[in-house]
């Protein structure tokens, strides 16, 4: 009977492109996303040969600059940067990582491009306070929870200290922009006067942040948040969700209460081929939380 | 959204404004983008306005067949119909998304109609999670119950189209969904709404939801200066139909528009594609069969600041 990670590496394997990638199918186009994740899965499972053509792919994305973005051919970058940090920094490829990562710190998000009045106008609509740098999916535009969370995500990873002022500002925009009633959406807490609903995801990816950056259990709005997935959980919840959750829980065990029960059903979701739903970045992920592998586990540090 | 104050029976009895508008296919003009002229001889377009009283199956069914063959649609037998519903979110107590019985009761038309594959297709703007809203909204049990292919758009492989026509879109070219860009005939299938950020979203605005996510970002706000319904407007039309003559969507969209109460002149983003000639919204270029537009007219409720976009005539 083969492992979960036997099944997992197996899987992954499977379906690796030629060019060293995946996409987030099989047989779809390499992308960098997906490839990073499925690249620190196979490294952990010691499967290194794979991952090695994997991260030959992933070099192939690097411009001079330091962006990285969909694939070789997107020049500019764009928030699957985090995933390829995450995959340099596992994997020792040093110089990538000293390049996309300074590419990452000097992101730039919208907020220095607003005006005063758009910054007025947006905290009377939207009641978030938009002069706080954070990242977008794509350079100059706004910048929205997930993306920042996910960059925080890598940045810890790769050993960026929690006090660093990009990693800072980063937290002081998720907190922000918490929903009041508990969680996180994609960043935009009201719309003219009307609270919008939390979702599972922005808030997995907001408390996996907060965490990598080690802010306290104390904050209400880690409790609130932790509130508000576990009736997800009985509700339903997508396979990155719970992965995220469960990344999420490892930071707060005194607080997250069904992490236990979060893991086993993840570890329920893997089809008998070691796939997650056939998705490739889903399989590597869930599976890398599973087994609480050391690449997505941050430097020490906290934020008070 | 304010729209769904009417409730579901109402919703229902302006399904046929709503629904459709087709394209035979969504590849970029060749040529550059032709361009609508009205005809001399009268209306050239064409919108049916369906009864639909309830969402039964028999009675959608009846409507779509109905709707469908008044429309003037392209021809489906031995061809991949690509169906973009509207699906930014699912809530449990307002109705904000195209319904699956709807999507379901074209499904089985367009099988009927000899279509070789139909397939499913989303992209969410601003909640990436799609498994758990292919979920919520009932689309994964539509899609395994048909056999139909149900498509993530936001993560789909990408196909760069040159824009066609440089006065719509500051774009040079644009990253479509292959599923999108390979499609033969594409049917919007919008739900009627107001919205809080361009007045109200139908049948064009529904194809917001083609831009794959993981290249433009979800919720991108591209350029903080311009008003949310330009940007939406010029990022949304990069390509026009392969096929002259088939200018429908915005009178979809315009004879919709008068159905909720609302004049598409001033509609930002529908005055500004009558302006570009996508199309036409003027009532003497469209006409509208089976159902009229003056017994169907439900005024939506309409968020304050777009209170000017009420029509004043019936």
């Amino acid at each position: 009977m083969m492992t979960s990670r036997l099944r997992t590496a197996a899987f992954l394997k499977s379906h690796q492109n030629p060019d060293g990638g995946w996409g987030y199918a099989p047989r779809r186009r390499s992308l960098v996303e997906p490839t990073a994740f499925a690249v620190l899965a196979l490294q952990a499972g010691n499967e290194t040969a794979a991952a090695g053509r994997g991260l030959g792919f992933l070099r192939t994305c690097v411009t001079p600059s330091g962006a990285i973005g969909l694939d070789p051919r997107d020049t500019e970058g764009n928030w699957m940067a985090y995933a390829a940090l995450l995959a340099f920094h596992a994997l020792g490829a040093a110089e990538e990582e000293r390049r996309v990562k300074a590419w990452i710190l000097a992101f730039e998000d919208a907020s220095g491009r607003f005006s005063r009045s758009d910054i007025a106008e947006i905290s009377t609509r939207f009641r978030y306070d938009a002069s706080i740098p954070g990242w977008a999916w794509t350079p100059r535009t706004t910048a929205w929870i997930e993306p920042t969370a996910l960059f925080i995500l890598a940045l810890r990873g790769a050993g960026v200290p929690a006090a660093d002022k990009r990693i800072r500002s980063g937290i002081a925009l998720i907190l922000d922009r918490r929903v009041p009633s508990g969680g996180w959406n994609f960043g935009n807490p009201f719309s003219k006067g009307y609270e919008l609903e939390a979702t599972a995801m922005s808030t997995s990816l907001a408390l996996a942040a907060l965490g990598a950056a080690g802010v306290a259990a104390k904050r209400p709005e880690v409790a609130a948040g932790f509130r508000y997935l576990e009736g997800e959980l009985d509700a339903g919840i997508s396979t990155a969700s719970l992965a995220w959750m469960l990344l999420a829980s490892r930071h707060y065990p005194g607080i997250a209460r069904r992490a236990s029960g979060a893991a086993s059903l993840l570890a329920s979701l893997q089809a008998g081929d070691g796939g997650f739903r056939d998705n490739i970045f889903e399989t590597a992920l869930a599976s890398l939380v599973l087994e609480d592998a050391a690449s997505l586990k941050p430097a020490a540090g906290r934020i008070p | 959204m304010s729209g769904a104050r009417l409730t579901r029976r109402e919703f229902g009895r302006l399904l046929g404004a709503s629904a459709l508008a087709t394209w035979p296919g969504a590849g970029p003009a060749e040529g550059g983008a032709p361009q609508y002229r009205p005809a001399a001889e009268g209306p050239t377009l064409r919108v049916a306005l369906v009864p639909c009283p309830d969402y039964g199956p028999e009675t959608l069914a009846a409507a779509v067949r109905e709707g469908w063959r008044s429309s003037r649609p392209p021809e489906v037998r031995g061809k991949r119909v690509v169906l973009k519903p509207n699906m930014v979110d699912v809530s449990a107590d307002r109705p904000i998304h195209t319904d699956p019985r709807l999507l379901e009761a074209l499904v089985l038309l367009l099988g009927d109609l000899g279509a070789r594959e139909i397939v499913l297709a989303e992209g969410t703007s601003h909640n990436r999670d799609s498994e758990d809203l292919f979920r919520r909204s009932g689309y994964e049990a539509l899609a395994r119950r048909r056999g139909v292919r149900l498509v993530d758009l936001n993560y789909d492989d990408i196909r760069r189209v040159p824009c066609a026509d440089p006065r719509a879109t500051l774009l040079k070219e644009i990253a479509l969904p292959e599923t999108i860009a390979s499609a033969e005939v594409l049917v919007s299938v919008p739900k009627m709404k107001t919205h809080k950020l361009a007045g109200i979203t139908l049948s064009m605005k529904n194809m917001f939801g083609v831009l794959p996510g993981m290249v433009y970002g979800w919720r991108s706000w591209a350029r903080p200066r311009r008003p949310a319904s330009w940007s939406w407007a010029t990022t949304r039309w990069p390509w026009t139909p392969r096929r002259p003559g088939s200018w429908d969507a915005l009178a979809v969209d315009a004879t919709a528009a008068r159905v909720m109460g609302v004049d598409p002149a001033h509609v930002d983003y529908l005055a500004m594609a009558h302006r570009i000639k996508l199309g036409s919204l003027r009532r003497e270029d469209i006409a509208v069969t089976v159902g009229r537009l003056d017994r169907a007219r439900t005024d939506f409720a309409l968020d304050p600041e777009y209170a000017l976009l009420r029509a004043r005539e019936g």
